[in-house]
């Protein structure tokens, strides 16, 4: 972000918008305004495709009037679009009807900077060097097996924003954020390797360009001679990836108003024991770097390290102030703001899971027929928490030792049956965005649909 | 929009030094309603707008977009298009190119019977409710209701170095329904949900049919569906799934850019057969459907395109691009979410072709297998071939005749093996799966159809 286009304001428009929305006659308001500026290389077949950079302003706005709330969005932050845009969220607001569980949007709050969120390093590429950056990834892929064909792309941005509320809450934030990603796909004959790898972070230094390539091209390599495999109920060791999918799964499902007003399948679940004596879960906002961090969550709440699961134990929800006055607790720095769109939800931040005493080569060598599972999306049904995924990747596991890919193969059951499974998880993992930490995880039976 | 500032933009990227340009307006004014067990809670609207820029330089592609559309901002987001093609000209890129196309010049503007802009939100919150409410009283085991309501005006214009100039205003308005039924601590959903081109009157239509009250007997009806059966088994699907499958399985392996990626399994199967001889699959942007226009956004006409014709691969999805380097015509099939994003192939609606047999007789000599309704999502690995399709419910099928309701369940095939076990293709053809489909940060409205149908050896996911 140049100097020039720091100097967007945001102030300006977002304490007109405050002042338009005070005359309003409304119980509570908040605004949201942000700047953001991003460039990407696109990634296809052989190698770079295309360039591409945006510039997004935009401004939200939440009115609340007797219990009732409007919303109103522009991507246009001049004079007479504000107002528009706040006139159209206080008619919204009068229009609504009251919502008997709302209570009351935020005060003031203090905390101390997370810090880390914003690098210079990224804020101050330009294209070239980000496309040097999408060369370097390519190249990593063709030193492990020349003749892939490339899906992917790196991309590089900022955001700016600032927001105040009725309450008096202001928070001013700015961030970066650098991803890259590629799928290699190679051919031999009639059979196909194809894997995909990812990384991202804040800061240029968490993103391994050349490892990404690597890793992909690794991966898809093995991929070739998969096999069916015969319907049975088996272990399943999976690795950190897929893993993150287990874990994500009962984080959603445990968060904001849906799980108070009882619509997801954990809605019953505080205190009770859903895994392993073992197992351990914590959600922590305040991470110094780390892509989930915020000194302030989407209502000016500040973020927290918080126990989620425990000795195997649910511990908590994760509250924005909507669920939280449902629940009647004090809600927990978790609301998230999807931008300038003015959905304010709730939902963890860095998500670490405690890592266990096993290795992934123990895993795989304690069990005698299994699968090892390297891509899947175990996302369940949030209100019956029922799955049924397909193992994307994967390989066979007999007598302790890895197999043939497996293809064609479906995992089906209810997420809480895979917690409770849970008999081995490894002290390694991996570390996304300089936040969330996954182990593998090795699960006793699965019921798996195969040929 | 101010016509000159297109102008401005596409004659300056060629002064420049581009050798194709185009400058695309783009703008959505959209308004929601959320209506929660009986009120209306929440009601929005949001306007997006702005401009994107692409070209080619070099024989290297660039693109920018601004929100911000002042003469010095189209400039500077010309000038960062120019700049980012010429930034990769030493990275070993693919070369840039477009297919020659014969200026067009025209404004579309779909019609609505009722323009949902011109209603009162108060009189559109009172049907709502009303859906709302019969939803509700279905049952004593109904939770809680859900009825989302959304209207957007899109207004698209692309101007190119081709002397192109095209404007399309679209109206697309939706309304979803969807219940949670409990009992004991046994919970299930049901949804029901219509939209496309058009205005309220879709709404007026689908309250007629009493699309909320089919939602909540479905969500009521799973509370005593059992899990599926795990293994393979000859599947029976309905128009959604049936749509669904179409679209993921085999729709996004015939997308050109997939195809020239490398990343599509019947890359080098042009003119083989790739699906049984009762297998005709067409997308048809023409089709007043979800995904319906007439001009894509490159400025090409629509128009319908046959992928498989009694099971043989004979077309390709197109954008300017694709068409140069596959020496195909575009046809139309480049699509944009937004001015924030080039436009990408696209499918649009896309559907199996309905042939002569009944429900029953293709329920007929199923001696034991699934059938699946309501689709629920999907994705592919279109490298591999491979799809999974989540659907709403099923039944188990016993000699012919349904037997169990199923719910939670969830399909995984090979795409080519998949459609060429198509055993039989049904008349009762439908297109109801309104949607948006993600591709590269991108989701786009489409729309999908089938008759039923009937495949063999397909993996069925359950407990």
């Amino acid at each position: 972000m140049t100097d020039r286009e720091r100097g967007t304001d945001l102030t300006a428009p977002v304490e007109r918008a405050a002042r338009l929305l005070s005359r309003g006659g409304l119980d509570f308001f908040d605004v949201y305004a942000s700047y953001s500026r991003s460039m990407r290389i696109t990634i296809m077949g052989k190698g770079i495709k295309d360039t591409g950079s945006s510039t997004d302003v935009g401004l939200g706005v939440r009115a609340y009037k007797n219990k009732g709330l409007g919303t109103a969005y522009s991507q246009s932050l001049n004079p007479m679009d504000v107002e528009e845009t706040t006139n159209r969220a206080i008619a919204y607001a009068r229009a609504a009807q009251p919502d008997p569980f709302f209570r009351e949007i935020p005060g003031p709050s203090k905390a101390p900077d997370v810090g880390g969120l914003f690098d210079e390093k990224v804020a101050g590429l330009d294209m070239g060097k980000v496309g040097k950056f999408a060369k370097e990834m390519i190249g990593a892929v063709g030193d492990v097996r020349p003749g892939a064909m490339h899906d992917g792309g790196v991309s590089a941005g900022c955001t700016r924003s600032y927001f105040v509320a009725s309450t008096g809450v202001s928070v001013k934030d700015e961030r970066t954020i650098l991803s890259a990603s590629i799928a290699a796909t190679y051919k031999q004959g009639q059979d196909t390797g194809s894997s995909f790898e990812f990384e991202y972070g804040v800061s240029l230094p968490e993103v391994d360009f050349a490892k990404v390539g690597k890793r992909a091209a690794e991966k898809a390599v093995e991929q070739f001679g998969s096999r069916k495999v015969e319907s049975a109920t088996l272990p399943l060791v999976i690795v950190p990836e897929p893993a993150s999918s287990v874990f994500f799964g009962l984080m959603a499902a445990i968060s904001g108003e849906q799980v108070v007003k009882g619509r997801t399948f954990a809605s019953s679940l505080l205190g009770n024991q859903i895994g392993p004596e073992w197992l351990g879960i914590h959600d922590d906002g305040t991470l110094p770097g780390a892509v989930g961090s915020a000194t302030y969550d989407g209502e000016g709440v500040p973020t927290r390290r918080m126990s989620i699961v425990d000795h195997g134990s649910l511990k908590t929800f994760l509250h924005n102030s909507y669920s939280a006055g449902i629940a009647g607790v004090e809600t927990n720095g978790h609301a998230q703001r999807g931008g300038y769109g003015v959905y304010v939800g709730a939902g963890p931040t860095n998500v670490t899971v405690r890592p266990g005493d096993s290795s992934l080569d123990e895993m795989i060598a304690e069990t005698k027929r299994g699968i090892l599972v390297t891509g899947a999306d175990f996302a369940p049904s949030m209100v019956t928490g029922e799955f049924s995924s397909t193992i994307d990747e994967g390989f066979l596991i007999e007598n302790g030792e890895k197999k043939h890919a497996v293809k064609n193969l479906m995992a089906g059951g209810h997420i809480l049956d895979l917690y409770r499974s849970m008999d081995m998880i490894s002290r390694e993992g991996r570390t996304f965005g300089k936040g969330h930490f996954f182990p593998s995880v090795r699960l006793s039976a699965v019921r798996l649909s195969g040929d | 929009m101010d016509k000159h500032l297109l102008e401005s933009a596409v004659r300056k990227g060629m002064e420049q030094g581009a050798s194709f340009c185009e400058a695309r307006f783009f703008e959505e004014r959209g308004s929601n309603i959320l209506v929660e067990n009986g009120a209306a809670k929440t009601l929005g609207s949001g306007i997006l707008s702005g401009m994107g820029i692409r070209v080619i330089v070099d024989k290297r592609w660039g693109f920018a977009s601004t929100n911000a559309i002042t003469p010095t901002d189209v400039e500077r987001t010309l000038s960062d298009a120019i700049g980012g093609a010429r930034s990769i000209a030493a990275e070993g890129v693919e070369e840039a190119e477009v297919v020659d196309q014969k200026p067009a010049t025209d404004s579309i503007a779909h019609k609505v019977k009722t323009n949902p802009e011109e209603l009162d939100p108060e009189y559109k919150v009172r049907v709502l409710l009303e859906s709302d409410e019969a939803a509700r009283t279905y049952s004593d085991r109904v939770k809680d209701t859900f009825t989302t309501y959304r209207d957007a005006v899109t207004t698209a214009v692309v101007h190119n170095s081709f002397g192109t100039y095209v404007e399309e205003v679209t109206p697309r308005t939706y309304v979803y329904c969807r219940v949670i039924s409990k009992e004991g601590s046994n919970m299930q959903t049901g949804i029901e949900y219509g939209g496309g081109v058009g205005g309220f009157e879709i709404v007026s239509h689908l309250q007629d049919e009493q699309f909320s009250r089919k939602a909540a007997e479905k969500a009521v009806k799973l509370l005593s569906a059992r899990s599926p059966p795990s293994g393979t088994y000859t599947v029976v699907v309905d128009q959604r799934v049936g749509g669904l499958f179409m679209h993921e399985a085999f729709g996004h392996n015939c997308e050109a850019d997939h195809v020239l990626g490398g990343q599509s399994i019947v890359a080098d199967k042009m003119g083989d057969k790739v699906a049984s001889d009762i297998v005709t699959i067409m997308d048809d942007p023409t089709m007043p459907k979800n995904g319906h226009f007439i001009y894509d956004h490159e400025g090409v006409r629509a128009e319908p395109h046959v992928i498989v014709k009694d099971g043989t691969l004979v077309g390709f999805l197109h954008s300017l691009e694709s068409a140069a380097k596959l020496k195909a015509r575009p046809g139309g099939s480049a699509r944009a979410r937004s001015h924030q994003f080039p436009p990408i192939i696209r499918m649009s609606n896309t559907y199996l072709a309905p042939r002569d047999m009944t429900f029953e007789e293709i329920l007929e000599g199923v001696k034991l297998g699934v059938y699946l309704t309501g689709m629920n999502s999907g994705y592919v690995e279109t490298q591999k071939g491979q799809f999974t399709c989540r659907v709403e419910q099923g039944w188990m099928i016993e000699g012919g005749e349904l037997k169990d309701h199923l719910r939670d369940v969830g399909i995984n095939g090979l795409t080519l093996d998949a459609l060429k076990s198509i055993t039989a293709v049904g008349k009762d053809f439908k297109m109801e799966a309104p949607g948006t489909c993600g591709k590269m940060g991108q989701g786009i409205p489409t729309d999908a159809g089938a008759p039923h149908f009937r495949i063999d050896g397909i993996v069925v996911g359950g407990r």
